[in-house]
C-alpha cells in the first residue's frame, strides 16, 4: 500500500469512528428495551384535566406489551394452585377492588388490609397501603409470589409461562413475550412490565363528573350541592376556625389533575394506637408516620366497597358518620380532622349531598371496557 | 514534502468539516454542555429560636407550649438580584420548598456582574396562583399535579403559600395532641423579601456564588410588632375575612435572615 492512499482512508476510517461514537454518545435512546423490538407503540391519550402521565423509559406502552400483561393479569397460572390471578381479588364488578375487607390467598390465609381499586394507577406515585413500592412494575412483584396471596415463588411461576409455550391448548407465552419485548426468554421483570403496561392503560375519565366537567351533562342539585360541600372547609366555624359546614374532602381528595387524591399518607383518625397496622410507619421506622395511609382515590367508590384500608366501613354512609364524628385523636391524626372540635358537623341532608356527588364518580364504562375484562 | 503538506491540509479541513457537520447532525442534545454565564446556589435551612432544628422534634413556643411541626413547606416565586443598574434580575421562577427533606438548596444560572439585593416572594404571585390548572405542567414543576401534591387548593382560591402544620400540647408535660395548622395563601397573603447585602456579591462566569437563607419558624409566632397564641389561634385556612393568614405572612416575612457561605 503506498503512502499516497493512506491519508483519505484514515480520514474516511476517523469519521466512520466519530460517527460511530458521536451517535452512541448523543443517542439519548439507550436501547433499553431492546432497540429491534418490533412492538408496536401505543399512544395513550391523556383525558382533559388529567396530567401528563410518567411512563417508565425501560417500559413504554406498546400494543403487544398491554395484551401480553392484560393475559398475565388474568392468567390464573401464575398462582401456587392455578386457582388464582390478580383479577380474582381486583373485579371489575367492584370497581376492580376487592368487595371483602380482606382478600383470601390460595392457602385460606388472609392478608391484613384492603385490596386497592385499580383505577388510574399511571398517575400514582406509591403503591400499596403504606406506599412501600414506588413503582408499578416493583408493586407486581409481591402478590405473585407472597405466601398469603398466590404463593408462586417467581423462579416457578416464570417456568409456568415458559413451558405453556410447549402445549398447544395453552397460551403460548414465550412468543407472546417475543412480541412484546423481542425475546422469548420468560423473566419477572419482563411479567412485571407487561402487566404494568396494562395497568397504566387503565384509565377512568368518563364518570358523570367528567362528563359534567367537560360541560356534556349536568349535575342534579344535590350532586352540585354535594360536590360544592366537597370544596368546602369542614366544621362550624364558631367552633372550629375557617369552619363553612362542609365535607373537608378537598384538601386529601384533591381535585387536581381530577385525580381525586393527592397520593400522600395521612392518619384520618380512625385509631387512637396503631399496634396492629402502622401504616407508614412499618416502611420509614418513623414513628411521625404511625397510622398514616395513602389516601385512596375517590374514583369509583361508589363501587369500592368496603372502605379504608381495613375495610372497616361497610358503607359510604358509615365512613361520612366516621368523619362527621371528627375521628380519634393520637399524636399523628392529620390535622385536617376535626377530633377536637366536634368533627364536621354535617346534618343528614347535607351527608346524603356529599355522597350524591360520590356517586358521579362512578365510571361504568371503566368498569365494563371490554379491553379489561378477562381474556381466557 | 510540499506535496504531503498540501494533502495533509486538504485532509484536515476534510475531517473539520466532517467533524462539524458530524457536530451539527448528530449530537444536538449537546446544548446542555452550553456554559453558564454563572450560577447562584442558595441554602435554605429551618430553625428554631436561631438554633438548627428538625421537622418532627418537640420544642417550645413563645409561650412555653411544647410544640412539634411535622410539615413546613413553602411556595418561592420569584427570586431575584438587583444589579448595580438596579434592575431586578431573577435567577429563578418558582421552587417549593420543604423542610422537612434536608438539604434544601438550588442553583440558578444568572448573569456575571455585580449584585447588591436580593428579594423572593413567600407565595406565588397571582397571575400563576389563582385560574392555573396543574395539569398544565410538566409533572416536574412545582406548580403540576405531582409536583404540588397537597399545595393545591382549587381552581379558584389557587395554591397554599405556606403550609406550617403540627402538634402541640398546651402545658408541659401533656401529650401533643392538639392539632396545628396554618395554611397561607390567596393572593392577598404573597409577600416580597427583600434582604440588601452589605457587600456586594460578584457573579463570574462558569463560577458559583452562594449563601443561605434560614427560615426561623419560632418566628412565626412572635416579631416585632405581633405574636400568635397558638392555643387561641391554631388553625387557619386562609378564609375570606379572617385575618391570621395574614399576620403569619407578616411575622413571616421578618423570619428569614441571610448568611454569606
Amino acid at each position: 500500500m503506498s503512502m499516497c492512499c493512506r491519508p483519505p482512508q484514515i480520514a474516511l476510517f476517523l469519521f466512520l469512528t466519530l460517527c460511530l461514537i458521536g451517535c452512541k454518545g448523543c443517542n439519548p435512546d439507550t436501547c433499553d428495551p431492546p432497540c429491534d423490538t418490533i412492538a408496536t407503540p401505543y399512544t395513550l391519550e391523556i383525558p382533559p384535566f388529567f396530567p401528563p402521565m410518567d411512563i417508565p423509559e425501560d417500559n413504554p406502552l406498546t400494543e403487544e406489551g398491554i395484551e401480553l400483561g392484560r393475559l398475565l393479569f388474568w392468567e390464573k397460572a401464575l398462582s401456587a394452585d392455578g386457582s388464582m390471578s390478580c383479577g380474582s381479588c381486583h373485579l371489575p364488578s367492584a370497581g376492580f377492588a376487592d368487595p371483602n375487607p380482606y382478600s383470601t390467598g390460595i392457602t385460606g390465609a388472609q392478608g391484613i388490609r384492603n385490596a386497592m381499586a385499580i383505577v388510574n394507577l399511571g398517575w400514582a406515585s406509591a403503591y400499596f397501603w403504606d406506599g412501600r413500592s414506588t413503582s408499578l412494575e416493583e408493586q407486581i412483584l409481591e402478590p405473585v409470589s407472597h405466601p398469603d396471596e398466590m404463593a408462586l415463588p417467581w423462579n416457578e411461576a416464570v417456568q409456568k409461562l415458559q413451558n405453556m409455550g410447549t402445549n398447544e391448548n395453552d397460551i403460548d407465552y414465550p412468543s407472546r413475550f417475543n412480541l412484546a419485548f423481542a425475546t422469548t426468554e420468560i423473566t419477572p421483570d419482563l411479567v412485571t412490565k407487561a402487566i404494568a403496561q396494562f395497568l397504566r392503560i387503565m384509565v377512568s375519565a368518563d364518570s358523570k363528573f367528567d362528563q359534567w366537567r367537560r360541560g356534556e351533562t349536568s349535575l342534579t342539585d344535590d350532586e352540585f350541592a354535594g360536590y360544592q360541600m366537597f370544596l368546602l372547609e369542614g366544621g362550624d366555624p364558631e367552633i372550629t376556625p375557617g369552619g363553612q359546614f362542609g365535607g373537608d374532602c378537598f384538601h386529601c381528595h384533591s381535585e387536581a389533575g381530577l385525580q381525586f387524591s393527592d397520593y400522600l399518607f395521612r392518619n384520618n383518625g380512625l385509631d387512637s394506637t396503631f399496634t396492629n397496622d402502622a401504616g407508614l410507619a412499618g416502611v420509614t421506622g418513623n414513628s411521625l408516620d404511625s397510622g398514616r395511609f395513602k389516601t385512596p382515590t375517590l374514583r369509583n367508590i361508589a363501587l369500592t366497597a368496603p372502605y379504608m384500608h381495613d375495610g372497616r366501613f361497610q358503607t359510604l354512609e358509615e365512613v361520612i358518620d366516621h368523619y362527621n364524628s371528627g375521628g380519634l385523636p393520637s399524636t399523628t391524626v392529620d390535622p385536617f380532622m376535626k377530633y377536637n372540635t366536634g368533627g364536621l358537623m354535617l346534618s343528614e341532608a347535607q351527608k346524603a349531598r356529599l355522597i350524591a356527588f360520590m356517586h358521579t364518580l362512578t365510571d361504568t364504562a371503566f368498569i365494563a371496557d371490554p379491553r379489561f375484562q378477562d381474556p381466557h | 514534502m510540499k506535496n504531503l503538506f498540501t494533502f495533509t491540509v486538504r485532509h484536515v479541513q476534510a475531517l473539520a468539516m466532517a467533524l462539524a457537520l458530524f457536530t451539527f447532525v448528530s449530537c444536538d442534545n449537546n446544548r446542555e454542555e452550553e456554559v453558564l454565564p454563572g450560577s447562584v446556589r442558595i441554602e435554605f435551612n429551618h430553625k428554631w429560636n436561631g438554633e438548627e432544628s428538625g421537622i418532627g422534634e418537640v420544642l417550645n413556643d413563645h409561650l412555653n407550649h411544647p410544640v412539634r411541626l411535622d410539615n413546613l413547606q413553602m411556595y418561592i416565586s420569584p427570586i431575584e438580584l438587583r444589579n448595580e443598574r438596579g434592575e431586578w434580575i431573577e435567577v429563578l421562577d418558582v421552587a417549593l420548598l420543604d423542610f422537612a427533606i434536608d438539604g434544601q438548596r438550588m442553583t440558578a444560572s444568572a448573569e456575571s456582574g455585580t449584585y447588591n439585593a436580593l428579594r423572593f416572594g413567600m407565595g406565588l404571585p397571582p397571575e400563576i396562583n389563582t385560574n392555573i390548572d396543574p395539569a398544565s405542567y410538566a409533572n416536574e414543576h412545582p406548580l403540576s399535579v405531582p409536583g404540588s401534591a397537597g399545595m393545591f387548593w382549587t381552581w379558584s382560591s389557587g395554591y397554599v403559600f405556606v403550609k406550617y402544620e403540627g402538634k402541640f400540647a398546651t402545658e408541659i408535660g401533656n401529650q401533643l395532641l392538639e392539632p396545628l395548622s396554618y395554611h397561607c395563601g390567596t393572593d392577598e397573603s404573597y409577600r416580597m423579601v427583600t434582604f440588601d447585602f452589605e457587600e456586594n456579591i460578584v457573579i463570574q462566569s462558569e463560577e458559583i456564588s452562594a449563601f443561605g437563607l434560614d427560615f426561623d419558624a419560632a418566628a412565626t409566632l412572635i416579631g416585632p410588632e405581633d405574636s400568635i397564641d397558638i392555643v387561641q389561634d391554631p388553625v387557619t385556612h386562609s378564609a375570606q375575612g379572617t385575618i391570621l393568614a395574614a399576620r403569619l405572612m407578616d411575622l413571616m416575612d421578618d423570619a428569614w435572615t441571610l448568611n454569606p457561605l
